[in-house]
């Protein structure tokens, strides 16, 4: 922070440093050094001082020259001419018998100079000043990566592996991996294995941390040696600091994946240490033990099942813990806790924290796939309550639990009356609109509320509940004709006459010319499905396999992926991007493919696609074409496979999210009525790489291009909004 | 490793910066203010990324660190280094706050060169590391001295100095556990654990070992096969489970492991032998009833009762029971026979205090809480919560010995002085209501 009066400070610290009064006497000279360094912590530009604090570095007080040296370290690099005056009395530091004052020269980045003095130090009988050097090396290679680093100096830190004193073999291992990055680190052999195993116990909890990092490069030669190294790993295995038992767990799983029986007992083994750390006195540790363990419930989903009362909240606890908590409790629920279970999220339904209370309820909705009926008690009682962003939470869940479980649709059409009055925010008012629509025939006043909406369209500010107003009063026309005309007649005319959003205004034109178009025409289109009973196997992923997750262990991967989850929480949940979907695709359905339909049968075989795809160009035409949907690949495969199984697009292959490049390969075949009664089939094949490359077989333009328009929409649709 | 230390007051002013790696830019420093400590909404995580920058903190009092990487890092260890940090800087000069930080700056930069070097963690042992932090400025050393640092630093035993002398050898023994409980209004034990410490404080000559044994279930277990079955009998009750446990790194390892026995040579001075955690069989100490009538809409009954569960002869120390009210809360009568209550109106609870009591006993307070008719949320019900000391440990934990073996100096085991005490405190002890 750059504060007022910067000029005139380094104008007075310069004045005392070059002032005889002052360098004569140490104590004051340090003071005045110790503001130098004070203000350049504070942001002020210090670099003015540098040939002052050069003459400051020759004394022989280690806590001045240690300042001196953070200071020259800073500035070095904006004064070469200058740091050449430094040079002389950092050889002759690290020329010094007395251990303490090599270990303390921290070596400025003055490239040429330094390398006889590091060369010196490696061979220091202090491991202090070892230590330091061996950094050093690192540090050198850091500054000039192009330089070739002399191939003795490497051979030497290879031969400091086995120096006696625990750091300096870490702070090899550290300088190797980084000098040797481009050959991919350190070479990681039989017997330099074997040594650092041994070596192990003595490092300290970093130490160890860097060693077990390192070895999962290495690949055992037998299964003997394989269980050799695993049974010595054991003891870290269940190592009381999370740190060193993640990374043990870590090395476990590189080091036996095709011995899914081994990492699944590790993974056992390991429940006791992270229960414990899931436990521990900080929250931050606590936080990442949860996010670990839920990526282990991924591949063993009764790893914690009789532990759940661990993962009960605390009420002091901070809102990323207890959110990540509910996420881990709903993976626990079985038919012996889940009274128990429901009674504790309840109690977090009514928390201070909006979120929290959300994240409760939508919880509580996820239970509600396989415990519908206690679960809709729930929701239904928290109804009662009338706060804003209870309901909203609660709408929002009811509409994620009907599209998957249909049967708790009549509970639900008697929780949504009178509702409407409580709920303030667009979330919460779209997902209200979705039920009525979906479900107007079976809610008594479903008109009298729209009627509210329609009346209030003018002063209403979100482009999502005005697109879902549109939809909701034309299905609500579908069904209750007498109740609905004259609102529709009035909200079309406003959206069409007044409404300033080309979105919107596009919408109510689409269903105006709907509707001249007839009623069964009109009812073909809006009447989507309901539910999608699949999505519920989608969503409750089976087991995946350790492989699919074990390189993400112990990294920040993990960690990252709340911030994912959270955001989509408040954006709408998968099943929300589909519902939209079904919605804009009836739309679309009539401006491209009337003529024409899609079908996945007959289905095609993966070898098949590839021998067809890999054919000769000739017989095939072929096609290329850039979309632009930078944000698909991370969109989940499952919602997408299920979009394009609502299209009957079936999708054959897709690389795991956030794989670079990310591609998707599919299939379809079109029918096609030409003339009257020849009925033609064309084969589409396609890959999406952020272009889509399409190959059709026989040639048919129309077909294809249809095809692409539908295929682009499905994208875009995917496509959160905000990108 | 780590690219960077950041340390902020509350307010976001930066009261040390340290930068290790260069790709570490110095808006950095910046990105984190602006992003996490000025951010209108709540923490949403430990760990913030910004461009491509993870930002770890942890927060002590009102003082922020945060340390910042670009690599893809192993998360536990990045906390557990700020904890370590955290540790020694208390450690040299207690208690972490902003005036404590600016007073001990230079302190500070020194810890940060010994502990991190290039971004890689070094040497976090407080015991050795006084031997290269010069606060006082070590001018020339004679020969002597130079040897005895050199041999410190390479030798096997890098937390004790050689050669200390002392007229009395005396040794402390402290052990501090904190119990924590969840129990349900009902009177069910949702969750408890006890975290203990063993912390030491010796004054011993020379290079002493230390052997210390507690009353460890499987330590217990062994010894009753061979021993004889009455014994076996009467100690089989009082041996506790330890769930896990931690050592100071001078504690020999491989002898736990195979004999689960604790031999150490000691470090001079201050220092926490072990750390552990048990769930098992723990001595509640305090039992809080709670009984909550809601008399129509503007008027509340609270009566709690609290009794002391554990030997009469012996007596807890500051209690201090905190029952909240709701947000409405326009008067609160008091009635309690022990100790002193008061409605706190800025802490919406009401704080019941008492000194000092016996075991098996029991106290009580009732409450009439007057309310303020509102529209407002219903109100969540926070739990009750309570603080206490005791003189026992709640885990059941028993120092059986504490063994002093100086092979090269004339004193032996007895000549050396011993004190142990016991205290468990509450850690966060909550009934829900």
């Amino acid at each position: 922070m750059p504060y007022l009066g910067g000029d005139d400070a380094v104008r007075e610290l310069r004045r005392a440093l070059s002032n005889p009064n002052v360098q004569s006497d140490p104590l004051r000279y340090r003071n005045t050094i110790l503001k130098v360094i004070r203000s350049m912590s504070q942001g002020v530009d210090v670099s003015g001082l540098f040939s002052e604090m050069v003459k400051a570095c020759a004394t022989v007080d280690i806590v001045q020259k240690k300042l001196v040296y953070v200071f020259l370290c800073s500035y070095a690099a904006l004064n070469p001419e200058l740091s050449l005056l430094v040079i002389n009395t950092l050889r002759k530091d690290c020329q010094d018998p007395n251990p303490m004052v090599p270990h303390h020269t921290r070596y400025p980045p003055l490239v040429e100079y330094v390398e006889q003095p590091l060369t010196a130090g490696l061979r220091d009988r202090a491991a202090c000043v070892r230590r330091v050097a061996i950094l050093g090396w690192a540090k050198l290679y850091n500054l000039q990566p192009t330089s070739e680093i002399d191939a003795s100096v490497v051979n030497e830190l290879y031969s400091l592996l086995r120096d006696p004193d625990p750091v300096v073999i870490v702070n090899c291992l550290r300088a190797l991996e980084e000098i040797l990055k481009e050959e991919g680190g350190v070479a990681i052999n039989k017997p330099i294995t074997h040594h650092l195993l041994n070596r192990l116990k003595e490092c300290d909890v970093w130490g160890q941390c860097d060693i077990l990092r390192v070895l999962q490069r290495y690949k055992p030669q037998s299964d003997d040696e394989l269980f050799d190294i695993l049974s010595l790993l054991d003891a870290s295995l269940v190592s009381p600091h999370p740190p060193v038992m993640a990374a043990t767990l870590s090395l476990f799983l590189h080091l036996c994946p095709d011995l899914p029986a081994v990492s699944q007992a590790a993974l056992e083994r390991v429940r006791g240490p992270l229960l414990a750390a899931c436990g521990s006195a900080s929250r931050e540790m606590r936080f990442t033990a949860l996010c670990h363990i839920q990526l282990l419930l991924r591949s063993l989903p009764g790893l914690m099942g009789a532990h759940y009362k661990r993962f009960f909240c605390g009420y002091a606890e901070p809102a990323y813990i207890k959110q990540r908590k509910m996420q881990v409790l709903v993976e626990l629920v079985n038919d012996e806790n889940v009274v128990m279970l429901l009674d504790e999220l309840k109690g977090y339904c009514t928390d201070v924290n909006a979120d929290t209370a959300q994240a409760a309820i939508s919880a509580i909705g996820r239970i509600g796939r396989s415990y519908s009926d206690r679960c809709l008690e729930i929701l239904t009682g928290l109804l009662g309550l009338k706060q804003d962003h209870i309901t909203s939470a609660v709408v929002q869940t009811m509409r994620d639990l009907v599209w998957v479980c249909p049967q708790c649709s009549d509970t639900v059409c008697v929780a949504l009356e009178g509702c409407e009055e409580t709920l303030q925010d667009s979330q919460g008012r779209q997902a209200l609109l979705w039920l009525l629509g979906v479900y107007g025939e079976r809610v008594s006043s479903a008109p009298y509320t729209l009627e509210v909406f329609i009346d209030g369209v003018r002063s209403e500010a979100s482009l999502g509940v005005k697109m879902e107003l549109l939809t909701t009063a034309m299905r609500l026309f579908l069904c209750r004709p007498a109740e609905t005309q004259d609102m529709l007649g009035r909200l079309l005319h406003y959206c069409i006459e007044e409404e300033t959003d080309m979105c919107v205004r596009d919408q109510a034109l689409l269903y105006y010319r709907l509707l001249h178009c007839g009623i069964e025409e009109t009812r073909k289109v809006l009447h989507g499905p309901r539910s999608d009973p699949s999505l519920g196997v989608l969503i409750g992923r089976p087991a995946e396999p350790i492989s699919q997750w074990a390189s993400s262990f112990n990294t920040l991967e993990p960690l990252r992926q709340v911030a994912v989850e959270t955001e989509s929480v408040s954006r709408g949940s998968p099943e929300h991007v589909t519902t939209d979907l079904s919605v804009t695709l009836s739309g679309c359905r009539v401006h491209d493919v009337r003529s024409g339909d899609l079908s996945p049968s007959p289905a095609l075989s993966p070898e098949e696609f590839e021998r067809l795809w890999l054919q000769r160009q000739e017989d095939f035409v072929r096609l290329e074409e850039r979309v632009r949907c930078p944000a698909v690949p991370h969109c989940s495969p499952q919602s997408l496979q299920a979009a394009m199984q609502l299209l009957n697009i079936q999708t054959l292959a897709f690389t795991p999210p956030h794989a670079l490049p990310w591609r998707v390969y599919l299939y379809t075949h079109t029918q096609h009525t030409h003339s009257e009664d020849t009925l033609c089939r064309t084969l589409i094949l396609g890959e999406l790489l952020l272009k889509v490359t399409l190959q059709q077989q026989p040639r048919d333009d129309e077909a294809l291009r249809g095809f692409l328009s539908i295929l682009t929409s499905v994208l875009h649709t995917l496509t959160p909004e905000s990108e | 490793m780590i690219g960077g230390l950041f340390i902020y007051n509350h307010k976001g002013e930066v009261l040390i910066s340290r930068v290790y790696r260069d790709d570490i830019g110095r808006n950095a420093v910046d990105a984190f203010r602006v992003n996490v400590i000025h951010a209108r909404q709540q923490v949403r995580s430990p760990v913030t990324n910004i461009a491509r920058t993870s930002f770890f903190h942890v927060k002590r009092s009102n003082i922020w660190l945060a340390a910042v990487t670009k690599q893809n890092v192993n998360a536990t260890m990045v906390f557990e280094f700020l904890y370590k940090m955290c540790d020694v800087m208390a450690a040299y000069f207690g208690k972490i706050s902003e005036e404590n930080v600016k007073n001990n700056f230079v302190l500070i930069y020194e810890l940060l060169d010994e502990i991190l070097d290039f971004g890689y963690p070094q040497n976090s042992e407080t015991g050795a590391l006084k031997t290269f932090i010069t606060q006082q400025g070590i001018k020339s050393q004679s020969k002597e001295e130079q040897a005895q640092i050199t041999s410190q630093v390479t030798g096997q035993i890098g937390w004790r100095r050689e050669g200390i002398k002392y007229r009395r050898n005396e040794l402390f023994l402290d052990v501090l556990e904190s119990v924590n409980l969840l129990m349900s209004p009902q009177g069910q034990v949702l969750s408890a654990h006890v975290s203990g410490r063993v912390v030491m404080k010796s004054y011993l000559s020379g290079m002493p070992e230390c052997k210390f044994g507690m009353n460890d279930k499987i330590v217990i277990d062994k010894q009753n096969k061979g021993g004889s079955s009455e014994e076996g009998g009467k100690s089989g009750k009082q041996s506790i489970a330890i769930d896990d446990c931690t050592f100071h790194q001078c504690v020999r390892l491989s002898k736990f492991d195979s004999e689960r026995s604790i031999s150490f040579i000691p470090p001079d001075g201050d220092y926490e032998l072990m750390r552990y955690r048990t769930t098992k069989d723990i001595i509640l100490p305090f039992r809080v009833i709670p009984l909550v009538r809601e008399v129509g809409r503007t008027k509340l009954e609270v009566k709690v009762v609290i009794k002391s569960n554990f030997k009469s002869s012996l007596l807890a120390q500051k209690i201090e029971v905190r029952i909240p009210t709701p947000l409405n809360t326009s008067g609160v009568q008091l009635i309690c026979m022990k100790g002193k209550a008061k409605y706190k109106a800025s802490e919406n609870a009401i704080v019941w205090k008492i000194k000092r009591m016996a075991g098996m006993k029991e106290s009580q307070i009732s409450a009439e809480i007057e309310l303020l008719p509102t529209n407002d949320k219903k109100w969540a019900r926070p739990p009750i919560s309570m603080n206490f000391e005791v003189p026992f440990a709640p885990s059941g934990l028993k120092v059986r010995y504490l063994k002093v073996f100086e092979p090269k100096l004339n004193y032996s085991d007895h000549d050396v002085i011993k004190w142990v005490r016991y205290i468990g405190r509450s850690g966060i002890y909550e009934t829900r209501c």
